[in-house]
């Protein structure tokens, strides 16, 4: 089986248009969640203001710019997220027109949700202005596969390119499949990650519905915790097998050394600690890190009451009272909820994070929660000695995806 | 009886947009091939035209269309008239 580093990251969230920018705000234990209010539209019920970390305008002309034609104006929101991202990973790898992406490099990108604005906008015409007609650029633009076409249009990629779904898991399902298809010798590189656009305002109201949005702010682990945040962006990484990327000298950033993934079978919305364990049971397993106390757990973390007790759970099933002494970070508190884009947002993080030495605070925590008894890094960011990261991604549905990291 | 003709930047301001050219690329004499103008980018920019400008245009009566200069004047001549 081949080994797999990571040779490049990219990133796009309320926190900045680069994994630089991104890095430097959690590390500082800055925020990007603010009171917005959203779903304004002309035959809607008016707006609804909740906290939300959205991502500010201008990123579209730097992409246009970089890309020599005009290219994001064509797209949704939500394939907007994963081409900026996708681009900056790919020019940090090396491989910008390397004769790699011919044949021998596969796309894969995960979407909860795909073009919610597209979609909702065809359907104010529709239901709302009672006009017959959609504007022909409909599909191509909500299409869930709209990201990775776009990204294979965009650099030539001419390998196996499309799109999985898995609510809140997708990117961490898209890390592994591409994953996979290295280890298996398929490819020698995979473009992975995802991303979500769901400030729409169809989706606010869809997710207020669930109450599982807090009213406040997103703060895992805390005892006060009361739900999530939404947010915007997305996240890719470049994947490449470990002896193509020694040959050509890149810089290695880190390698995935273990994926896991399974399945509750058990309610749509409700989580369940032995499902998540089996996730990472697999993941550290592969790693050969069951018995490893250097581990840097980049929680999911949602901050729903429920999410956070259970998670807590499961990682002290799997590493007994081990679990207890790593330290966890959750950086959904700074960025949101990214949905189909978190997973990979918070590898990229987690593995600067293993790269410094420095893991970054959670924020917005209040209080200590005797269900969530873990070495929770909070208040400012700590110097950490940790080797390995464990990036965890449940999804609604039980679809739960652990992923497994070392550092370069 | 008065007819609301766009202007020819108008109209290739709706081009630019829809078909996602480069809008310094646009003239009369460009050619709808060498901007890598495709059907579904046709469709899209009479979607908009007559959104905007109230103009009903089949995407088959501009089949015939090399260039913009053409392709603009097909639109123009199909601009509503009121009284």
């Amino acid at each position: 089986m081949n080994r797999i580093a990571v040779t490049g990251l990219g990133a796009i969230s309320a926190l900045g248009a680069s994994i630089e920018d991104n890095w430097q705000a959690v590390a500082a234990g800055r925020g990007g969640i603010a009171r917005c209010v959203m779903g304004i539209s002309p035959h809607g019920p008016g707006g609804l203001e909740l906290p939300m970390a959205r991502v500010a305008d201008g990123y579209e002309a730097a992409l246009d710019a970089a890309l020599g034609r005009p290219v994001a104006g064509g797209l949704d929101p939500f394939a907007r997220f994963v081409l900026a991202p996708a681009l900056e990973a790919l020019e940090q790898s090396g491989l910008r027109g390397h004769p790699v992406l011919e044949e021998r490099t596969a796309i894969v990108f995960g979407h909860g949700l795909g073009g919610l604005a597209t979609l909702e906008a065809g359907y104010e015409r529709l239901f709302g202005l009672k006009s017959p007609r959609m504007h022909p650029s409909t599909v191509p633009k909500v299409m869930v596969s709209a990201g990775v076409s776009a990204a294979a249009m965009a650099f030539e990629i001419r390998g196996p390119v499309f799109a999985v779904s898995s609510a809140c898991a997708s990117s961490a399902h898209a890390i592994a499949q591409g994953a996979a298809m290295i280890a298996m010798g398929q490819v020698d590189v995979a473009m992975v990650g995802g991303s979500e656009a769901v400030s729409t305002a169809g989706s606010v109201r869809a997710w207020e519905a669930i109450r599982a949005m807090s009213p406040v702010t997103c703060r895992p682990f805390s005892a006060d915790r009361d739900g999530m945040v939404l947010g915007e962006g997305g996240a890719v990484l470049m994947l490449e097998a470990w002896d193509h990327a020694q040959a050509r000298g890149a810089t290695i950033l880190g390698e995935l050394v273990g994926w896991g993934m399974s399945s509750d079978a058990f309610h749509i919305t409700q989580p369940s600690p032995e499902g998540q364990a089996r996730a990472m049971r697999q993941a550290a397993r592969q790693a050969g890190a069951l018995e490893r106390d250097d581990i840097l757990v980049s929680a999911h973390g949602t901050g729903t009451p429920l999410n956070d007790a259970a998670e807590t759970r499961s990682l002290v099933e799997v590493f007994g009272a081990r679990a207890r002494a790593m330290p966890v970070i959750a950086t959904k508190s700074a960025h949101g909820h990214l949905i189909g884009g978190s997973a990979a947002l918070q590898a990229a993080l987690g593995l600067r994070a293993l790269a410094q030495g420095l893991a970054p605070p959670i924020q917005n925590f209040t209080t200590r929660d005797p269900e969530c008894d873990l070495d929770l890094v909070v208040g400012a960011a700590r110097p950490i000695t940790s080797r390995l990261l464990l990036q965890n991604a449940f999804a609604f549905g039980g679809l739960n995806v652990a992923l497994m990291f070392a550092a370069a | 009886m008065v007819q609301t003709v766009p202007t020819d930047d108008q109209l290739f301001d709706v081009i630019a947009k829809e078909a996602l050219v480069d809008r310094a690329l646009l003239n009369r004499d460009a050619a709808l091939e060498d901007l890598g103008i495709a059907s579904l980018d046709v469709i899209s920019v009479l979607f908009e035209v007559e959104e905007q400008f109230g103009i009903v245009v089949e995407a088959s009566d501009l089949e015939d269309c090399k260039t913009l200069g053409q392709l603009i004047d097909k639109l123009k001549a199909q601009a509503p008239v009121s009284a």
